[in-house]
């Protein structure tokens, strides 16, 4: 095994100085094909590239297909970052019981209040007249039968159900709207739905998405839909809400809570109010944490697959890279003669290196637009994933591909990598050529 | 991890990759021996420009590797998430909440040992039935990180070789020592290197799920390499007297009647699995702690089921695209070759070569350059990563994937396909060269 | 003749080594070409006549003995020196024109000229210039492919001249083409040995050819051996 790393650290090593040479290499190439220098005519490599238009296609359409996944893999990862930044509010603190880092191993007692922590954050906290801005709320997955499973489909999924003592004060703390119906009252099992777990329940209905009015089955009973909130990249977005009470007692958490949510009036005091209340010992022990850290550490999962994909991505990348190494060794054998030419009348190496090095860049700079654009399509498309923090829990999310200019640079980044890298042996062979030689 | 026979009868994948590389194969046997000339030729083209032919291996190799490590991965988990027809365990749980914690009472219901067994001892046998406790902890509660949590399966000893997967080559000694030591316990191989403890040593357990229930463990063996790497088991005698200790000086723990977490059965048939079933769920003893039955392979897939675009982008975006840019790859060099060879092969028509014999020249070297990277590939995959404990991709909790011996068929017929679909074109180019038109150039 | 030696070879020797052997070229060379002199050399197959041509061209450095043109010590420069000194000093015709065959005619003619420090307009007025002079002027815009062997070595020519080079070098530049075509070439290098006063080098095996130059010699297994003046030269050899 640590032979095996050892080897693979060299690998990495070595192919790490071949692409900082490779990509030094390529930007003196850039610089002096756009530099007022004497240079082999630009019309010369755009003219080549031209007449082999068939090797030069299939050459840059490999460069598309690696960096066209490259994005939409990478706004895969983006969409879930965007999903869990997006959850958490900036002025939020999260309270969960003493020893927990995620709201499903927590346990807080249904008596839970603002008065009950230190004086100090007492005064932090945001309120109404003399309400605080506070909710309590118990978070349960599901396992759930699915309605009108076909033969052979999958036949339970898990439901994660958030229950709420006030949704209208956990709206505004949550900072969620509805884009249709109402909060629920209480009285009756109502519940509202996240835009994702709509749209996974309106498949069972056979429609598009569930509307207020429906009915569905979560856990031993049926509920009635009476809103659904309006998307938003945020967790929340894949659960299903309802009365605390009425979550409770369906699921044996009466009067017992996951996390307890506090609002505090400045988003800087956020932090501070969390150490306070996580230090503080003397009657009962709580974990604290602000929203934003919450969330951040669900980012976890986006992480790991970070890295999957950075090595899939390397992987792909050096296809691409032997496969333009094909097309441009075989461009220089079939242009030797040029390349003699060109140095008896006078052209130096350097200058004949530069050339086929930019032309090789070019290659790969129109497989990365055209896989950029591939890419740039799939901008939007709405999937579910896992965010968790790799030490159990975990939350399914319904989540939207984010193609940003961040994603589409870094696409174009490996194109020019894989160019530059696939370029410089082949021009280098070039560059070696002998004059007299390559005329015979 | 099922046998290469096993595969062949019952995994699609296997069976058509086994065709699609023994057609190939068979078809190059055959013009081997029809006309080893050509075969020859073939080789020796391939030896000419050993750069480009180097290259395109390469490009193959790499390709297929990773493509191999990702089917692995979907292999994998489809083969856990495929219901069996015969011998297959069924899960109980409860009914609707995550994680699962039942009273310990409910495990005396399911135990065939038990004298309150309520199911058919013809059915279920001794050997048929497991209970698990999950209990996690840390060696530092200090400082907790992720290299000194440890994680076990509390269970009773005599159940880990009838009824956990891939445990029927354990060492029986080690039941013993673990039966013999009440604080015993068993760790993964990774796991002992984090934690840097080695088998005999003790260590003290801060519990994170079961709060002030600390526990001290002698490590008495190590786990097979492979899925039990970062896991442990230890002896559900001594977990239950810690917990009854903790109920006599400090009254009862939250956790208490909740520390049952699964229960496993096996069952014979589709029909027992049903029957049986139908007895638990319906049972009053289980009416005010409702529970549920599943088979295995349904349980586990439930929790994939969020991993489930995931795992789809992986098998129908991700596979093809790799295969898409090695069939370019291989397009492009053969599409080199054959350009820069046109003369070449006009020559050889005019010597009385037939065009197909041209054509099976061309794909034959392709064949041979796709098929013998992409098995070389698979190769590689399957003798290294096994050879390592394999393939470290934690996903709930699977941690590593061992590839499976019908990869080496994905090799070779990926290889093939992409090496045919890259050369098809070319090879047809090259069989139409026309004469006239190549010396009129040349001249 | 009263003009100076514009090429000045001393003592030359040129060896290559093939493992242990070491295979003679050329052997105590001597030779001086005068400014404005049309001078041809001939010799068979392996005489060394391609490589003494590339010693004076600066394209090879001898084993031994010195090169100058004018007063640049040629066989001492290093290959970058060389290189820019080819660009301003020697113009290039080959056998096979060696023409770049995704470039047009004008943008062959424009390659060397893309090394100097010259306006876009210079370029442009001296390209049109040499294309004049070799009277291509109506195929500015044709690539190589579409031209005929002839034409092809116009541009060539053309291409040779455009830098105005002290010494032109021709390697049987009538070796690929029809009687009638390498008669025009030839007629063309007469033109600028008289209009212009260039210098020309004609490396050759062909009499014909070797006629118009004002000196023939003779290379045979490295060394010079017979000098004759062109006119007696072809009269002996046409019988």
């Amino acid at each position: 095994m640590q032979i095996i790393i050892f080897l693979l650290m060299a690998l990495g090593f070595v192919l790490g100085i071949v692409v900082l040479v490779a990509l030094a290499f390529s930007l003196a190439a850039l610089a002096h094909a756009l530099l007022p220098v004497a240079k082999v005519p630009f019309r010369y490599t755009l003219r080549n590239l031209q007449v082999r238009w068939k090797t030069t296609l299939v050459t840059a359409v490999a460069f598309t297909v690696v960096v066209g996944l490259l994005t939409f893999m990478l706004a895969f990862v983006n969409g879930m970052n965007q999903l869990t930044e997006g959850s958490g509010q900036p002025g939020n603190v999260v309270i969960l019981s003493d020893g927990a880092t995620d709201e499903a191993f927590s346990n807080l007692p249904g008596g839970i209040s603002v008065p009950m922590f230190p004086k100090d954050v007492q005064t932090m906290v945001r309120r109404d007249g003399d309400k605080f801005w506070a909710v309590k709320e118990v978070y349960v997955i599901v396992n759930q039968e699915i309605a009108n499973a076909g033969e052979g489909q999958r036949k339970r999924r898990f439901v994660q159900m958030r229950g709420i003592d006030d949704p209208e004060l956990a709206a505004r703390i949550h900072a969620i709207e509805l884009a249709e119906g109402k909060w629920f009252s209480g009285r009756r099992h109502e519940v509202v739905l996240g835009d994702g777990v709509a749209r996974t329940f309106g498949k069972d209905l056979g429609k598009d998405h569930a509307q207020p009015g429906d009915r569905i089955k979560i856990g031993p009973r049926d509920w009635e839909v009476v809103g659904i909130m309006k998307p938003s990249a945020s967790a929340f977005g894949s659960e299903v809400w309802a009365q605390d009470t009425q979550v409770g007692k369906s699921f044996g958490r009466d009067n017992s809570y996951s996390s307890y949510v506090v609002r505090v009036k400045d988003p800087k005091l956020a932090a501070d109010a969390a150490a306070l209340i996580k230090k503080e010992r003397s009657s009962q022990a709580f974990a604290a944490m602000t929203e934003l850290e919450y969330y951040a550490k669900l980012a976890q999962t986006s992480q790991q697959f970070l890295y999957a994909i950075i090595l899939v991505a390397i992987v792909m990348a050096v296809g691409g890279i032997l496969g333009v190494m094909n097309t441009m060794f075989a461009a220089i054998s079939n242009r030797t003669k040029d390349i003699g030419v060109l140095r008896i009348l006078g052209y130096s190496r350097w200058q004949i290196l530069m050339s086929f090095l930019l032309e090789s860049l070019l290659i790969g700079l129109l497989g990365g637009l055209l896989g950029c654009a591939l890419g740039y399509l799939t901008d939007g498309i709405s999937t579910s994933s896992v965010v968790s923090s790799g030490q159990g829990g975990g939350k399914s999310v319904v989540l939207n591909l984010v193609v940003d200019t961040t994603i589409l640079a870094a696409g174009m980044g490996v194109a020019w990598i894989m160019g530059a890298v696939g370029g410089l042996f082949p021009s280098l062979s070039a560059m070696r050529l002998k004059p007299l030689e390559s005329l015979r | 991890m099922p046998s290469l026979l096993e595969d062949l009868q019952n995994n699609p994948l296997a069976q058509a990759t086994l065709v699609l590389s023994a057609l190939p194969l068979l078809a190059l046997l055959a013009w081997a021996i029809w006309q080893p000339k050509l075969f020859l030729l073939a080789l020796k083209n391939l030896r000419r420009n050993s750069l480009r032919t180097a290259l395109t291996c390469l490009a193959t190799l790499v390709l297929v590797l990773m493509a191999t490590l990702i089917l692995t991965v979907v292999v994998t988990l489809d083969r856990f998430t495929t219901e069996k027809a015969r011998d297959f365990k069924l899960v109980v749980t409860e009914r609707w909440q995550l994680p699962s914690q039942m009273p310990l009472t409910h495990a005396h219901y399911l135990d065939p040992s038990s004298p309150s067994f309520m199911l058919d001892r013809s059915e279920i046998g001794p050997n048929d039935f497991m209970t698990w406790s999950f209990y996690g902890g840390t060696l530092d509660p200090g400082k907790m990180t992720r290299e000194n949590i440890v994680f076990f399966f509390v269970m009773n000893p005599k159940h880990i070789i009838p009824m956990m997967d891939d445990m029927q080559d354990l060492d029986p000694a080690l039941i013993a020592k673990l039966e013999k030591n009440r604080q015993g316990c068993l760790l993964g191989r990774e796991r002992l290197e984090a934690i840097n403890k080695r088998v005999g040593e003790r260590i003290k357990v801060t519990s994170m799920n079961y709060k002030g229930i600390d526990l001290e463990l002698e490590i008495v063996g190590e786990l097979p390499r492979g899925r039990y790497n970062t896991t442990g088991i230890m002896n559900e005698s001594y977990f239950n007297q810690e917990l009854e200790r903790y109920a006599r000086t400090k009254g009862k723990h939250p956790l208490d009647s909740k520390r049952l977490n699964l229960v496993w059965l096996r069952v014979r048939d589709r029909a027992t699995f049903e029957k049986v079933a139908q007895q638990i769920e319906t049972a009053s003893v289980f009416a005010d702690r409702p529970v549920k039955c599943e088979t295995a392979s349904s349980g586990i897939a439930t929790w994939l089921e969020p991993f489930q675009s995931l795992l789809w982008g992986m098998k129908w975006v991700l596979v093809p695209a790799i295969l898409a840019s090695m069939a370019l790859v291989v397009a492009n060099a053969i599409a080199i070759s054959v350009r820069e060879r046109r003369a070449e092969m006009a020559v050889m028509k005019v010597l009385g070569y037939r065009p197909r014999q041209i054509l099976c020249l061309v794909l034959g070297e392709s064949l041979l350059v796709g098929g013998g990277s992409g098995f070389l590939a698979a190769f590689l995959a399957w003798f290294t990563i096994n050879a390592v404990g394999g393939l470290p991709f934690p996903m709930l909790w699977f941690q590593y994937f061992m590839i499976p011996t019908q990869a080496l068929f994905w090799g070779l017929a990926m290889g093939f396909v992409t090496a045919f679909l890259g050369s098809a074109l070319p090879a047809w180019t090259a069989r139409s060269v026309k004469v006239s038109e190549v010396f009129a150039k040349v001249a | 003749m009263s003009a100076p030696a514009i090429v000045r070879v001393r003592d030359v020797h040129k060896y290559f080594t093939r493992g242990s052997e070491r295979i003679d070229v050329l052997q105590d060379l001597n030779l001086e070409v005068m400014e404005g002199e049309f001078l041809g050399l001939m010799g068979p197959s392996g005489s060394g006549k391609t490589t003494l041509l590339n010693l004076i061209a600066g394209l090879d450095q001898p084993s031994e003995g010195e090169v100058w043109i004018g007063d640049r010590l040629v066989s001492r420069m290093s290959e970058g020196e060389l290189a820019q000194w080819r660009t301003r000093n020697i113009g290039f015709i080959f056998q096979f024109y060696h023409l770049l065959p995704v470039l047009t005619a004008y943008e062959n003619v424009e390659l060397p000229l893309l090394l100097l420090p010259l306006t876009a307009a210079e370029r442009k007025r001296q390209v049109l210039t040499a294309l004049d002079l070799v009277g291509l002027s109506a195929r500015l815009s044709h690539r190589p492919g579409q031209l005929s062997g002839g034409q092809q070595q116009r541009v060539g020519i053309a291409r040779a001249v455009v830098t105005d080079p002290t010494l032109i070098v021709a390697d049987e530049p009538t070796g690929d083409l029809d009687a009638r075509s390498a008669e025009e070439i030839l007629a063309l290098l007469d033109e600028l040995q008289r209009s212009l006063k260039k210098t020309i080098l004609l490396v050759t095996h062909d009499p014909r050819a070797a006629g118009h130059a004002h000196r023939v010699l003779h290379l045979e297994k490295g060394q010079l051996v017979e000098t004759a003046r062109a006119a007696d030269e072809t009269r002996i050899k046409l019988g």
